[in-house]
């Protein structure tokens, strides 16, 4: 096995709710032209391409090879992944084997969501619509309240049962996620790729906000952007070449659960805030990385959290608090873009969420942070050595986790 | 040009053939026709599921074991749907609840009523409002909501 490097990131100009201006793959070609005006990378370097988005969402079942001369794809090996919320970083993952078992030196990781030209309620609909639909002949009314509390009101109706269980068993208030939230909006306010962007955002500037679905109000949940970034990855050989900084991906992991929302087929076993999968993943990666003791060796992390309870519980959940104990960071200022532990200095998929794009960032952000080119004031004051980038989906049981760091793993 | 069109189209769901095959399913459902919780447990770990898939997830085994479990049970977790789809307030909000009966290692979905929205908490015990017999069929409607018993 070898190491692999990211030596670059280029994002869409922008994160919007619609980029009226240009097509799918015209706002991917935007990526991956920033991608090689930030590198020294030449189209001849690029040896093969790993793309994703979420199944359903633009309703065109191949974008790939609908974009493929936009992403420099002609005549190159080209591989999508879809893993719904993970996407993104299972296009990172998948790249790095690309790279790590020597088929290939020089990988295009693209990750994007054009969300303003589907629908993606259609999309999410379509996950628990077969379960739905067997069971309507059993005697599920769903068009009553049964039906409606079955389909769970989509992902913020399904995010709710999550959140109500964590603060149960955190002791956490939803004044704590009214916290959250302000504190990622804040942040947002100062990444220039961010989408919804409040300066100085107060936890009563959230609180203010309507309940969408008790405990979890508008002010917690995440945008549908448009946009894409593109990542170029390499070997340790072709790294000097093609960039001066780089970080490095130490570690990476994916684990999934049964379903923890839906299955009421067959009984549903797990709590949603559980998440088992995130500890699980969470150790091999740092075990690979080399880091014994995370609460102390990460610098800083980038979570995925379509909804603002979750960078409490992903905290936790990936080792970097003790169980239950987000929450007080959280009010000790340890989660701030200056504290001791921060997380989501980019604003986190709360402020920006082109869904396919959503999971990679994550990466993307740390690989900054870590190369201190994170722009516009969200880069973290302290020197990042080793980051942690996490991914989240599925049916609310799937966590893919990278860890990067500023020097190669030792072999 | 307009910024969104609309296109109107319908769906056949007729077309949609998603079945289930579940015999864990069809024990559940003959003993709703009874007003009782049926589930499957596993021999080897114990787990009982309501509804009962054929095999036990954790050990991956075949299962058939039928175990009745109780139409009492606690409040895991819970959301209370406050506005409709188009944001707007209702005047009745529900509560949603994920309910573990007690014998069941499972959670199931369930509508609980008669308790202010406010006072409903994680570990709240609940208890069935079952159809009248006469009524009940063998189906997912036999049992209408979950009603709060005393702590
Ligand atoms: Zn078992």
């Amino acid at each position: 096995m070898r190491n692999v490097a990211i030596a670059g990131v280029g994002y869409t100009n922008v994160f919007v709710s619609k980029r009226k201006d240009m097509n799918a793959p015209e706002m991917i070609a935007e990526a991956v032209d920033n991608a090689f005006r930030n590198t020294n990378l030449r189209p001849e370097d690029i040896d093969a391409i790993v793309i994703g988005n979420m199944q359903t969402f633009e309703g065109v079942n191949l974008p790939h090879l609908w974009a493929s001369e936009h992403f420099c794809g002609v005549g190159k090996p080209v591989m999508r992944v879809a893993t719904g919320g993970t996407t993104g970083m299972s296009v990172v993952h998948a790249a790095y084997y690309h790279i790590a078992c020597g088929l290939y030196d020089t990988v295009l990781a693209i990750g994007w969501e054009k969300q303003s030209e589907g629908d993606s309620q259609v999309g999410l609909t379509g996950i628990v619509l077969p379960e739905a639909l067997a069971l309507v002949p059993l005697g599920l009314d769903m068009t009553g309240k049964q039906g409606m509390v079955f389909s769970g009101g989509g992902s913020t109706g399904a995010a709710s049962f999550q959140a109500m269980s964590y603060l149960a068993k955190s002791g956490g208030t939803i004044e704590h996620i009214d916290k959250m939230a302000a504190l990622e909006r804040g942040n947002a306010a100062l990444n220039p790729y961010a989408h919804l962007k409040v300066p100085n955002c107060k936890p009563e500037d959230i609180a203010a906000t309507p309940i969408v679905s008790y405990p979890l109000r508008f002010g917690h949940t995440c945008p549908t952007s448009d946009g894409a970034t593109c990542m170029v990855m390499c070997s340790a050989e072709k790294a000097p070449k093609i960039a001066d900084k780089v970080a490095w991906i130490n570690g990476l992991a994916n684990c999934a659960s049964e379903p923890t929302t839906g299955n009421l087929l067959e009984g549903l076993l797990t709590d949603p805030a559980e998440q088992m999968p995130a500890k699980i993943a969470s150790k091999k990666a740092y075990e690979m990385a080399g880091i014994t003791d995370p609460k102390k060796e990460i610098d800083m992390a980038e979570f995925y959290d379509g909804f603002a309870h979750q960078s409490m519980m992903w905290s936790e959940r990936l080792g970097l608090f003790d169980e239950g104990k987000a929450p007080e960071m959280l009010d000790k200022g340890v989660m701030n873009l200056d504290g001791e532990m921060p997380v989501n200095p980019s604003g986190g998929v709360l402020c920006t969420n082109a869904i396919g794009a959503s999971a990679m960032n994550r990466v993307s952000e740390c690989a900054l942070q870590i190369m201190g080119l994170a722009e516009g004031g969200h880069q973290v004051p302290k020197k990042v050595r080793n980051a942690l980038a996490h991914g989240w989906g599925g049916l609310f049981q799937y966590v893919t986790v990278t860890v990067l760091g500023d020097t190669p793993r030792k072999m | 040009m307009e910024e969104t069109r609309l296109v109107q189209a319908t769906w056949d769901l007729s077309q949609c053939k998603f079945k289930i095959s579940g015999d864990g399913m069809k024990v559940l459902l003959e003993g709703l026709r009874e007003g009782v919780f049926r589930g499957i447990k596993c021999p080897q770990c114990g787990t009982v599921y309501v509804p009962g898939p054929t095999f036990c997830r954790k050990c991956f085994i075949d299962i058939d074991e039928v175990v009745q479990v109780s139409d009492e049970g606690e409040v895991e977790t819970y959301t209370v749907e406050l506005a409709d789809v188009r944001g707007n307030p209702v005047e009745e909000p529900t509560i949603s609840c994920m309910i573990k009966l007690d014998g069941a290692d499972t959670w199931l979905i369930g509508v609980v009523e008669g308790i202010d929205w406010q006072k409903v908490h994680v570990g709240m015990r609940v208890k069935c409002v079952w159809k009248d017999a006469s009524e009940r069929t063998g189906s997912l409607s036999d049992y209408t909501r979950f009603v709060p018993i005393g702590d």
